[in-house]
């Protein structure tokens, strides 16, 4: 053990702290479900429940997340494995403009990509969010899982080249089955940028028959007029599959949260 | 995200490797072509983000709505203005405090927590799964609770009243003393699981034997997390620094869902500003100048943390 408190008094201070310490966590959430069920109580569940396309939003952020999922997936392990074990001349060039992706605000594509997509019919498709989305989780997925494939010994790939195994094969049999643990830290990141993501959507989705789950607690704005215990009761059930998701893999997400500080 | 210093390590690992396995200064077998694998992430990432701010930069010239055709071309105007404009500096500047306050108290916190869960406190699995939740949500979701909660008549005020600080009691957000702290507050309250989370890794990979020598020599709990912890941890400590900046450049969700950027831009930042000149007001040359300058600002303070960790790890 890292530290050690043997006595009794001592163990009491530091539960006191402990619990001090959580109150200005645990209020927020207490405030939320609190006033999620003041006034009507239950009912202002159900009748959020009963607004006519609730469920559209919790589609449309399945559909955007899954797609932002698979395509970041297959592209960085595909470009992991060329920058990690393949040869490319002036790899590290390729490599650094990736890298100097990773402090992009996406503010900054607001304007280039609201242009281009109405010139293209992108607009208010799921496209406009996705292929953005996507984009700017790459980088940071190619860096870990480079370093990850980095550390796989070359003589196994070696090795599989002189077997007659091609790049593809290579690729399918060792790389795939290899990065499993990389893999997952990447998918639980993609998941949750592009799952909580707010201005894309905002900007990009006009027909709320595409928004997102981000944009609920606007739309419930509109549909009770600023009643506030129904946008609570909106906000816990949105918020309930995201503590589900954590509560059932908390080390993956855990781990996938803070891979962006993680040396 | 410290970047260069992982590529660093890692480019002196694979010089190691190749030229091991005695055959001193010859690579191994001729490797196949790469470029084919890393075609796909570079033509979605780096086409379409240079791409954009290829385009951000050429509309930074323009005097444009973002609409009409033929704009008026203006050459740096946008950004000559953009150095007289005194809310640009203001969101500057909330942009410094902003992370000053929220990595100092994020730091804290995420690191007495994680001695806490250390030091084996009862019910530590929850107090860890309430710590780490506010990660999980979308800021957007919650922002409506915090809204309800700093209001006038909401949760915050009613528990001051009830615990006999009734004249703490004040319009949180509606202030522009008050609506800044909010925020940062709302931010720390969302990120400190990461810094937790962490700290709490790091720790176990302290080797045991230093600590067991430190206690021999008579040194107390207090005194083995100054001297000997917290230097160990040196490397995370640096990566949440990056990492906290960056984000606060970043800043959108939070200020804009709360509290607009508002009461009069006290709480504006640049992602809100860019946001409001861009969309609202139909500004989008100079929100595009304004975007090009918060890119610059992220690069150059990027590298400048990279060579101080950097210089910090010798």
């Amino acid at each position: 053990m890292l530290f050690e408190v043997r006595s009794r008094t001592g163990r009491i201070v530091l539960q006191i702290v402990a619990t001090i310490m959580i109150i200005p966590f645990l209020f927020p959430l207490v405030a939320m479900v609190r006033g999620a069920f003041a006034g009507e109580g239950v009912k202002n569940f159900s009748a959020v429940l009963g607004v006519p396309g609730f469920g559209r939003f919790f589609v449309n952020s399945l559909i955007i997340a899954v797609t932002v999922i698979v395509l970041v997936y297959l592209v960085t392990m595909m470009a992991a494995f060329g920058f990690a074990k393949l040869h490319i001349r002036f790899r590290e060039v390729y490599f650094w403009l990736l890298l100097a992706c990773l402090t992009l605000p996406e503010v900054v594509l607001l304007a280039p990509l609201f242009v281009t997509d109405t010139k293209l019919g992108l607009y208010d498709t799921y496209w406009a969010v996705i292929l953005p989305l996507a984009a700017l989780q790459v980088p940071f997925a190619v860096l870990l899982t480079r370093n990850f494939i980095n550390s796989l010994p070359n003589e196994l790939f070696e090795a599989a080249r002189v077997d007659g195994a091609n790049s593809f094969r290579g690729f399918i049999y060792l790389v795939i089955p290899l990065t499993r643990p990389i893999a997952a830290a990447v998918i639980i990141f993609t998941l949750v940028a592009s799952w909580n993501d707010y201005l894309f959507p905002l900007v990009f989705l006009q027909s709320p028959d595409l928004q997102t789950i981000t944009l609920v607690p606007q739309f419930f704005v509109g549909e009770f007029s600023n009643d506030q215990t129904k946008i609570l009761a909106s906000a816990v059930i949105t918020a309930i599959p995201e503590v589900i998701a954590y509560l059932s893999l908390q080390r993956l997400f855990e781990r996938g949260l803070s891979a962006g500080a993680i040396k | 995200m410290t970047t260069s210093t992982r590529t660093g390590r890692r480019a002196g690992a694979e010089r190691t490797v190749a030229s091991g396995g005695g055959r001193p200064g010859r690579r191994g077998p001729r490797r196949p072509p790469g470029l084919p694998w890393i075609l796909p992430a570079l033509v979605l990432s780096v086409g379409l983000i240079y791409y954009g701010i290829g385009y951000t930069g050429y509309i930074s010239t323009l005097n444009w709505d973002g609409i009409s055709p033929g704009p008026q071309h203006l050459g740096g105007q946008n950004y000559s203005r953009i150095m007289h404009d005194p809310v640009f500096w203001e969101a500057i500047r909330h942009t410094v405090v902003f992370f000053v306050v929220t990595f100092v108290v994020q730091t804290v916190l995420g690191l007495v927590f994680a001695v806490l869960m250390h030091a084996k406190i009862r019910l530590g699995a929850f107090y860890k799964v309430i710590v780490f939740i506010p990660v999980v949500l979308a800021p957007s979701i919650m922002a409506p609770v915090f809204r309800h909660m700093f209001a006038p008549d909401g949760e915050l005020n009613w528990v001051l009243q009830h615990i006999g600080l009734g004249s703490l009691a004040q319009p949180w957000i509606g202030q522009t003393g008050t609506a800044l702290p909010v925020i940062m507050f709302i931010t720390i309250w969302e990120w400190t699981g990461v810094t937790f989370v962490l700290y709490y890794a790091a720790m176990t990979q302290i080797d045991p034997s230093v600590l067991e020598a430190a206690r021999m020599d008579g040194a107390g709990n207090l005194r083995a997390l100054v001297s000997i912890i917290w230097p160990e941890m040196r490397g995370t400590t640096t990566a949440l620094a990056m990492l906290g900046a960056i984000g606060a450049l970043k800043t959108f969700d939070v200020p804009y869902l709360v509290t607009i950027g508002g009461p009069n831009h006290a709480t504006e930042f640049l992602g809100t500003y860019i946001y409001r000149q861009t969309i609202p007001l139909n500004h989008v040359g100079y929100g595009a100048a304004l975007s090009i300058i918060l890119l610059v600002v992220a690069l150059l303070m990027a590298l400048g943390l990279q060579f101080a960790g950097r210089r910090a790890e010798r």
